[in-house]
């Protein structure tokens, strides 16, 4: 035996002994525990305190509904806080300790909160701490923060893993009880895709808990012969430990499934998976949750529901008490004095609230020690079982606006309309409690399910069962009883605050939960709505139907956080792409940045260099001095091909391409349909009908979306072909005065000369003795410079090769940080400047928007207000004093005007200090600024405390006439 | 400096892998050539493709094969040509082999294919993929675009326990990862 409460019987493995530790005391238990069983088996009744009063707490319930036996599950990071003992089960190692109390469990220092009681009723913190108002934020927040809660997390990373999945059925059973089992044979038998989901690690439902017969056999055997059946079918899966937890939009339903949780954990495999099911059809056979009854002084440890009582003694083999009382308003009460005598548990006294009989409080410091019965009488007993009835577990029912309704006859909800599509609930959760109509519900509801889908196979029949009595009859709470009563007992609420909030004007069920916290965290109120309900009803004299339930909403049941990401965490949090040069970049030391999800080379440090600003001049000098290499294959890339691409290139692009001449390229400017610039870029014609399009690194997915949407949707009559080739390229840019000499001897038999390929050329050729290349002469640097382009595979290949030619002119291999550099120099516009909200006119391009074509966007960029002369212009700026740096995002102001937003005259876009000029230099956007070059404004950062004098010049701070480029 | 001569090289330098039984592999060997049939002509290109390598062209959810030509779609005017070829010259290859009838693009480089493979491999997919792979909804031979861990892939069905996985070719250290990490999470 292991533990002193340990009886006869139960669906646990007594052949193997499990060693686990509860408060760093070593425990026993067996195969097929939970942690609630085990600890009951070691006659642990106290096992936590409570939310707000710290009251000594024990276990409730036997499965997932439990509000009072929440416990912390590992040590370390690895511990789980607020973790159900009910539904955590035993293994060799567990380690499990008890939460929210200062001290010991035993000696709570806060158990002085139940003293101060009459001052910490429902919405006491709203009235009370209100003044000095200044103590608010800094003394009663952080102390009742403090206080509150329950258990605590570790606050470092979670060790765990965890991974997401999806799954595709006909028909999604939830819940593997008797109903359950049966629509799973039915649709399973028929022929139908099945997955089975249970929360619990064994099927069987109630069946396991209960001493029912099934088609001559007990329920236990039938269901583990129900699940053989199952098992051995190819077309059903059973799927324990998953709870499905939520109703999605298109037949989608979440389900959490523990992987390893019961193992202790499994080094190297995900603790938990979150599926998103696709099914056709569910059946939704969630069973029941039994309600508890409000009396004075009904949460000690010992005052468990009468269902889990029976589970405890038949499936568990535990007697939760020596002397055991239960309390009922219904059948089940006798049903549960039969089962303890069966098991030879003590009965001492059954107490039928049908008849008059209730009890109207209880005492035991620690533990359940007497009840006073009405009319003055005691039972000594150290365990109270307590069914108030059932409520089906609508919730699931509910995920998509559906309403349940009140069914007088079983005192419960039941679904109402608006099930989501393809549901169907059957047995108890329909409030169809007896179990030959759960076992019929199931069944009808699994046969129709696949017969819907065409699934014609025999669906089998149904076994005889019982049709047991119910005869529940309301009654919520012992109006006798003066001691506090409690409905909620995660949060702490009893029967006055719920008539509290009634008297204080929150009325509406869903005030009553916001005010009291009735229903709240993390068994959402699964044991207490119901009653709080019927205690509103009560007070505001309406029925329960008109006093209506909150809304249900997921998780049925927590998830964690962990598991919603799945495995999304560190640098696995999303893709990463990486340009042809990267592992060369890594071998070079190079520093990497994020571009979107590229991580680009942002400078090559050499040794000597003291910081990144060495680095980045350098290269800039040695480009602009030589020659430099940087990997621009990031830069979207969409082949266009089709007899009427020129014609699809000038409809897209604001500027004119009908006529660019093969073999050579065209810098354009893409609009959006407001007339705002949407992105820019080069487009090569290769041939008559062959053009590859270049777009910037951010835009390059939405361009493409963009161009197919204007082909499918909007021209559908043209003869225009797309396809991405981002990836199929590897492209470098050779940048610099010795760019020409140094690809002479990279390209085959090509005359460079500016005669023979001038600036804007392009050309297909081949490089290094015959590997096909694409060569362009473009230049974002305003260097004479090409970009050089192979297939990807060639790419790693092609940037040692050209590093090596390079050795000859003192090529630099240059980061996108010089790349920046050098373009804010020549003036070229970027991402700071393409921002979506700026125009070509304010860049100066307003020439490159055709009159004559109907370009995308080119009649609206031509409304008055994006004309205006008064507008926002690009210029170039350079501080007052040379000596110091300029700061993007500053705002400029006329100078003596106030720092204001009606005095706003532009702000700075993108800076750079300049190895060319040295100093710092930027762009931006300013009122009238290409008739204001000269002019001193002021540049005003308030956020970063930057003020200074800059003068306004042209945005070309080098080379404005183009010479290098065209050279 | 001696004669410069550029090597091709698989963007996973032709990664092969076995997980328990399982096993991932890079095809570098295949070459990858989309055609497009111009507006009008795609009988033509149906006519060229069947007499060229006797391949039908393929649906939209179902592959098509010949010898060693494979061919999926891309979109209602475009497919995928699949077929081992070393040098590169794909695209004029194809381009050549049809007489120019339609348009068509060097993928080689764009993708990266993985071939996998083994008894663990729907269990592994489904941690990965949204599709219904169930082998009557999903036979050998089809075809299907979907998204795992947030990267696009094109997936055909090679046997019951084997597909090719095609994804964007710089994300494909990425996408490695996803996929091994989904077989050695479920195998033993």
């Amino acid at each position: 035996m292991t533990g002193p409460r340990r009886i006869d019987g139960g669906a646990i493995d007594r052949s193997e002994t499990l060693r686990f530790q509860w408060n760093d005391r070593w425990m026993s238990g067996h195969p097929g525990d939970t942690l609630a069983s085990a600890l009951l088996a070691n006659g642990e009744r106290l096992v936590g305190r409570s939310f707000k009063y710290h009251r000594p707490r024990g276990i409730f319930s036997a499965g997932a509904e439990e509000p009072n036996a929440l416990v912390t599950l590992g040590k370390g990071a690895a511990a789980e806080p607020n973790t159900r003992a009910t539904v955590a089960e035993v293994f060799d190692g567990l380690y499990a300790t008890s939460q929210n109390h200062r001290g010991s469990l035993e000696w709570d220092l806060l158990a002085v909160n139940d003293l101060l009681s009459p001052f910490l009723s429902a919405g006491f913190y709203y009235k009370t701490f209100m003044w000095p108002a200044a103590f608010w934020e800094k003394l009663y927040e952080p102390v009742i923060r403090s206080a509150a809660g329950l258990g605590r997390l570790s606050g470092r990373p979670d060790p765990d893993s965890y991974d997401h999945g999806f799954l595709h059925c006909d028909v999604l059973v939830i819940g593997a009880g008797p109903a359950g089992l049966m629509a799973a044979l039915a649709a399973g038998r028929a022929g139908a895709r099945v997955i089975l989901a249970d929360e619990d690690f064994r099927a069987g439902g109630r069946l396991l808990a209960e001493q029912y017969e099934v088609g001559g056999q007990s329920g236990t055997d039938w269901a583990s012969a129900a699940m053989a059946e199952l098992v051995a079918m190819p077309n059903v899966r059973f799927m324990a430990r998953t709870t499905v937890y939520g109703v999605f939009d298109h037949g989608v339903y979440g389900a959490l499934e523990r992987k390893t949780d019961h193992l202790g954990g499994v080094e190297g495999k995900p603790r938990q998976v979150l599926w998103r099911v696709y099914t056709k059809r569910a059946v939704l056979a969630a069973g029941a949750t039994e309600r508890s009854i409000a009396f004075g002084n009904n949460d000690r440890p010992g005052v468990m529901l009468a269902a889990a009582v029976r589970s405890y003694v038949n499936r568990f083999g535990v007697a939760p008490g020596g002397q055991v009382a239960v309390f009922a308003n219904n059948d089940d009460g006798l049903r549960t004095a039969k089962d303890l005598q069966a098991k030879g548990v003590d009965v001492a006294q059954v107490i039928d609230a049908r008849k008059g009989e209730v009890v109207v409080d209880t005492s035991g410091r620690k533990g359940l020690r007497r009840l006073m019965l009405k009319g003055g009488a005691t039972v000594d007993a150290d365990c109270l079982a307590v069914s108030g009835g059932w409520s089906p577990n609508v919730h699931l029912t509910c995920h998509q606006r559906g309403r349940p309704v009140w069914r007088e006859d079983i005192a419960g909800f039941v679904p109402g309309e608006g099930l989501p599509d393809g549901m169907v609930v059957a047995g108890a959760a329909n409030g169809t409690f007896t179990l030959s109509g759960a076992l019929s519900e199931g069944h009808a509801a699994g046969a129709q399910a696949a017969s819907d889908l065409g699934h014609g196979g025999s669906a089998g029949e149904v076994p005889a069962a019982e049709d047991e009595e119910s005869g529940v009859s309301a009654f919520w709470h012992v109006g006798e009883s003066t001691s506090r009563a409690w409905v909620d007992l995660q949060n702490d609420v009893t029967t006055k605050d719920i008539k509290l909030s009634h008297q204080e004007g929150f009325r509406s069920v869903e005030h009553l939960k916001r005010y009291t916290t009735l229903g709240m965290a993390t068994d959402q109120g699964k044991t207490a709505n119901v009653l709080g309900l019927a205690i509103l009803a009560e007070a505001s004299g309406k029925t329960i139907q008109d006093t209506g339930t909150t809304i249900f909403r997921p998780p049925y049941t927590p998830v964690p956080i962990g598991a919603f990401g799945g495995r999304a965490r560190g640098k696995h949090f999303r893709p990463t792409r990486l340009p042809p040069s990267h592992t060369w970049a890594t071998e070079q030391g190079a520093s990497f940045v994020e571009a979107g999800a590229w991580m680009r080379a942002q400078w090559f440090a050499r040794p000597g260099e003291a910081g990144w600003r060495d680095s980045v001049d350098r290269e800039v000098r040695m480009t602009r001095g030589g020659v430099g290499v940087c990997d621009v294959s990031t830069l979207g890339k969409i082949d266009i091909q089709g007899r009427d691409a020129a014609e699809f290139l000038n409809r897209v692009y604001a500027n004119a391409f009908l006529k660019v001449p093969v073999g050579k390229v065209r810098y354009g400017l893409m609009l959006r349909e407001d007339g705002f610039v949407y992105d820019d870029g080069t487009t090569a014609r290769l041939s008559e009908t062959h053009f590859v399009v270049t777009t910037t690194t951010a835009n390059a997915v939405l361009v493409f979306r963009n161009l197919e949407f204007a082909r499918q949707c909007l021209w559908p009559d043209l003869d225009v072909h797309l396809i991405s080739t981002t990836d199929a390229w590897a492209q470098y840019a050779v940048a610099g005065p010795k760019s020409r000499e140094m690809l002479s001897k990279v390209v085959d038999d090509l005359d460079l000369s500016n005669e023979a390929f001038p600036f804007m050329a392009c050309t297909e050729c081949t490089v290094f003795g015959g590997t096909p290349a694409r060569l362009f002469r473009i230049s974002f640097s305003g260097e004479l410079a090409y970009e050089i382009a192979v297939p990807t595979r060639y790419g790693d290949a092609m940037i040692r090769a050209l590093m090596e030619v390079g050795q000859e002119f003192d090529a630099v291999p240059y980061g996108v940080e010089a790349l920046g550099v050098m373009r804010i120099e020549k003036g070229h516009p970027a991402g700071a400047e393409l921002n979506g909200q700026t125009t070509a006119l304010m860049m100066g391009l307003q020439g490159m928007v055709s009159k004559k074509a109907d370009a995308v966007g080119s009649k609206l960029s031509e409304r008055e207000e994006m004309m205006a002369d008064d507008g926002l212009r690009l210029v170039g700026f350079r501080p007052v004093d040379r000596s110091r740096d300029l700061k993007a995002g500053a705002h400029f102001l006329t100078k003596g005007d106030p720092a204001d937003m009606a005095h706003d005259q532009g702000w700075m876009t993108s800076v750079a200090w300049s190895p060319e000029l040295g100093h710092s230099i930027g762009l931006g956007f300013l009122k009238r600024g290409s008739d204001r070059m000269g002019e001193v404004v002021h540049a005003y950062d308030e956020l970063r405390g930057f003020s200074q004098d800059v003068e306004v010049v042209s945005p070309h701070f080098i080379d404005p006439e183009g010479g290098r480029q065209r050279g | 400096m001696g004669k410069i001569s550029l090597s091709a090289k698989p963007v996973l330098g032709g990664v092969s892998l076995e997980i328990g039984g399982n096993k991932i592999v890079e095809r570098g060997d295949l070459a990858l050539v989309s055609l497009a049939a111009p507006m009008g002509e795609e009988g033509a290109v149906s006519t060229a493709v069947r007499s060229t390598w006797e391949l039908d062209m393929p649906s939209a959810t179902m592959s098509a094969s010949s010898g060693e030509m494979h061919a999926v779609r891309l979109t209602p005017e475009q497919v995928l040509l699949m077929f081992p070829r070393e040098t590169p010259d794909a695209e004029p290859f194809v381009r050549d082999a049809l007489g120019a009838v339609g348009y068509t693009t060097d993928q080689t480089g764009a993708w990266v294919v993985l071939d996998i493979s083994g008894p663990e491999t729907l269990a592994a997919l489904e941690r990965l993929c949204p599709l219904d792979l169930e082998i009557g909804v999903f036979p050998v031979g089809s075809y299907g675009r979907t998204s795992m861990e947030h990267l696009g892939v094109a997936l055909v069905r090679l046997a019951e326990d084997r597909f090719l996985l095609m994804s964007a070719s710089s994300s494909a250290a990425s996408f490695l990862h996803a996929v091994e990490t989904s077989y050695r999470w479920v195998t033993d």
